[in-house]
């Protein structure tokens, strides 16, 4: 546990790092606070503030504020105000750990693990729980059901949904195209020009709509993102970033787009060469 | 001819695309239909969820989030006073503690162990087989336990089976010896996580698992008013007997749910079913506008022949009824079989409860998709009947003949 505690004082020690932090005054130990708490509490650095282990007061000891710090965005709490502060373990266990219960100082919530192997998370999680019943090791990442995998699925879903609707209205339109042009394709059928490349013309239109659509949508989504963001980081007063067009989801966009404008356009000249010549120049 | 019989014929001779339109109004109108479903299911559900138990009010001490109270102190004085009030009908008491299930053949495996005063579970769990906890007795050798189908299926126990329990003390070095328990039951808890492995007890088997000495706190009391009294009645008689507990009704969990869980859904939800509402406009839209200027011709000759705009203006607007509507009508049972899947998709995500569902159907949710697709239909169509209305029938029926 000594090593935790060690550990745990490090990572604290490092959260709260820099000039401002180094510079509290001797007496009064030093804390950062979160933005939202100083500007709700009309705080400032330099304050002297009093925490406790709750609001009777019970093990109250003064801080002084030494900075402020932005919290570390998680999508887990985007809708929850940080009213937080971070300080020295030792000071923490000082205001909560009860001193009249000897195992209290050396208690922890939680320990972050880095594994050589971050592969190896499941059998790391069975090897401790068969040691430790009562302490439970949870992956941070890989993990097939994780909250974000799982939204990153129902997005796919929606996503697939979407271009079922769109691949149904781009042939519609394309059928509708090659209506329009039914005289003229049975023109050029009559002249000699083969199936082939009459279906190639058709196929590359649908494919340069369907590519055009794709990276209209592209440009859209990217002018979109600015105010998504803006509008979401204000509602909740978070850092976090809410939409990113990354240059690899533009570039699957676009290959989504192209086998929906083939199968369009493939269809839609199916729709006129499945005919006889002569019958698409009939008036 | 009326002008929707005329809209019909149109329809079907143009077969292929109206087929086409239908069909993509339809998977857009089902993905607008789950949106709709989407923004207020969670809320929904959680209500059933809660509705589904005895208890209507829900009582826990007086600090931390509505969803992380503190545990009522001196539960058992409070218990009392809370069956002595006029205005309550029954109480209940729910404890929990972190535990391992010890097995001499197997590694322990952790899970979440239930102290029920109420036999038949609070609403905590239902019932899938075997009993419910029953009368308990204070000095039996083995107590009764109803546990999770979960692990009902990976410890292979059923009812009847013995299981050995050990319970885990929070921050204090005490180890607590295994005490059997009898697996009486298995049960649904909806307020867990499907994958939980759970065992609920008795009061006493919750005592006996700590070695007789267990403080006298609970993290849930569960009261149920009486059925002449109003619930907030009840909730205010119950927040005057100590000032350090806070009294919930279902009604006021739901709202603090609505207000401050899963938010994230009900605002894709209105971002996507605006998107999806204004995506199905523009396509409709589009198809008919291309469709009226392939047909500019006979627009044309029909208003030579004497038909009056108001009836050509009408056709096309019963046109674009019968996409939308008839798209509309297929978008609700395939919206439902996309729901059914997008809720799979979501139920996945980890600890959410067995119970919630994302998707919920309700009347307002059919009413509102129905007003999206009436708003689709009349305004996609007025580009249309602009350019129809307004065609110069000498012109373009010179310009049909000479091209």
């Amino acid at each position: 546990m000594c090593s935790i505690r060690r550990f745990l004082a490090f990572v604290a020690a490092l959260l709260l790092s820099g000039p401002s932090y180094a510079a509290s005054a001797a007496d009064t130990p030093g804390i950062l606070v979160s933005r939202q708490l100083l500007a709700k509490a009309r705080l400032s650095v330099g304050d002297v503030v009093t925490l406790a282990a709750d609001a009777g007061g019970t093990r109250a000891r003064q801080f002084r504020i030494a900075g402020v710090y932005e919290p570390t965005p998680d999508p887990m709490k985007f809708n929850v105000e940080r009213i937080e502060t971070r300080l020295h373990l030792d000071d923490l266990l000082g205001v909560v750990a009860d001193p009249s219960d000897p195992s209290a100082a050396d208690a922890v919530s939680a320990i972050n693990v880095a594994l050589p192997n971050p592969s190896s998370g499941s059998a790391f999680s069975r090897a401790l729980l068969a040691k430790t019943p009562f302490v439970v090791a949870v992956p941070t990442r890989d993990s097939e059901n994780s909250t974000f995998q799982v939204i990153d699925r129902f997005h796919t879903a929606i996503a697939a949904v979407t271009v079922v609707g769109s691949t149904a209205f781009l042939l519609a339109l394309m059928v509708i195209r090659a209506e329009e042009r039914k005289e003229t394709v049975g023109i050029l059928r009559l002249i000699g020009i083969s199936r082939t490349t009459i279906m190639t013309e058709v196929v590359v239109e649908g494919l340069l709509v369907a590519i055009a659509g794709a990276a209209v949508g592209v440009l859209i989504a990217s002018a979109a993102q600015h105010g998504v963001n803006r509008f979401f980081q204000a509602r909740y007063d978070t850092a976090l970033v809410f939409m990113r067009v990354s240059p690899a989801i533009a570039a699957r966009s676009v290959a989504v787009a192209i086998p929906v404008g083939v199968v369009a356009g493939a269809v839609a000249s199916w729709t006129l060469l499945r005919r006889r010549a002569s019958s698409l120049v009939r008036r | 001819m009326t002008p929707l019989a005329l809209a019909w014929r149109t329809a079907r001779r143009y077969r292929a695309r109206a087929v086409l339109a239908v069909i993509g109004v339809a998977v857009i109108g089902a993905l607008n239909f789950d949106m709709l479903m989407l923004s207020r299911g969670l809320v929904l559900s959680f209500a059933d969820l809660l509705n589904g138990t005895n208890y209507n009010i829900r009582i826990t001490g007086n600090t931390g989030q509505v969803f992380a109270r503190s545990p009522v102190d001196h539960a058992a004085t409070l218990m009392q006073k809370l069956a002595a009030l006029p205005e309550i009908a029954s109480v209940a008491t729910m404890r929990t503690a972190f535990a391992a299930i010890v097995e001499p053949t197997r590694l322990p495996q952790s899970v979440e162990l239930i102290g029920s005063s109420d036999p038949s579970g609070l609403g905590v769990w239902r019932r899938v087989s075997g009993s419910n906890l029953g009368a308990t007795s204070e000095g039996a050798a083995a107590q009764p336990a109803v546990v999770s189908q979960t692990l009902a299926d990976r410890f292979k126990v059923a009812p009847g089976a013995t299981i050995h329990v050990r319970v885990g003390i929070t921050g204090s070095m005490s180890a607590m010896p295994a005490i059997p328990l009898r697996v009486v039951g298995i049960g649904d808890f909806p307020f867990e996580s499907a994958d939980a492995l759970i065992v609920a007890t008795s009061m006493a088997g919750f005592a006996q698992a700590h070695g007789g000495v267990v403080n006298d706190q609970a993290e849930f009391m569960f009261a149920a008013s009486r059925p002449n009294v109003s619930t907030d009645a009840a909730v205010a008689a119950i927040e005057r007997l100590r000032s350090d507990i806070r009294a919930y009704s279902n009604e006021e969990l739901v709202a603090n749910f609505a207000k401050n869980a899963f938010t994230y859904f009900r605002q894709i939800s209105v971002v996507l079913s605006t998107t999806t509402a204004a995506f199905s406009f523009l396509l409709v839209t589009t198809l008919l506008t291309v469709s009226v200027n392939q047909r500019l011709g006979e627009v044309a000759a029909l208003r030579a022949l004497g038909i009056r705009r108001r009836h050509i203006a009408a056709t096309l607007l019963w046109e674009a009824v019968l996409l939308v509507g008839i798209g509309g009508a297929f978008a609700l049972p395939l919206g439902e079989l996309l729901a059914r899947s997008l809720d799979g998709i979501l139920r996945r995500m980890p600890g959410l409860p067995a119970g919630l569902h994302f998707f919920a159907f309700e009347p307002q949710s059919l009413v509102l998709h129905v007003l999206v697709l009436a708003v689709t239909a009349l305004v996609s169509s007025a580009y249309p009947v602009w350019l129809a209305v307004n065609l110069p029938i000498a012109q373009t029926l010179r310009q049909e003949v000479v091209s």
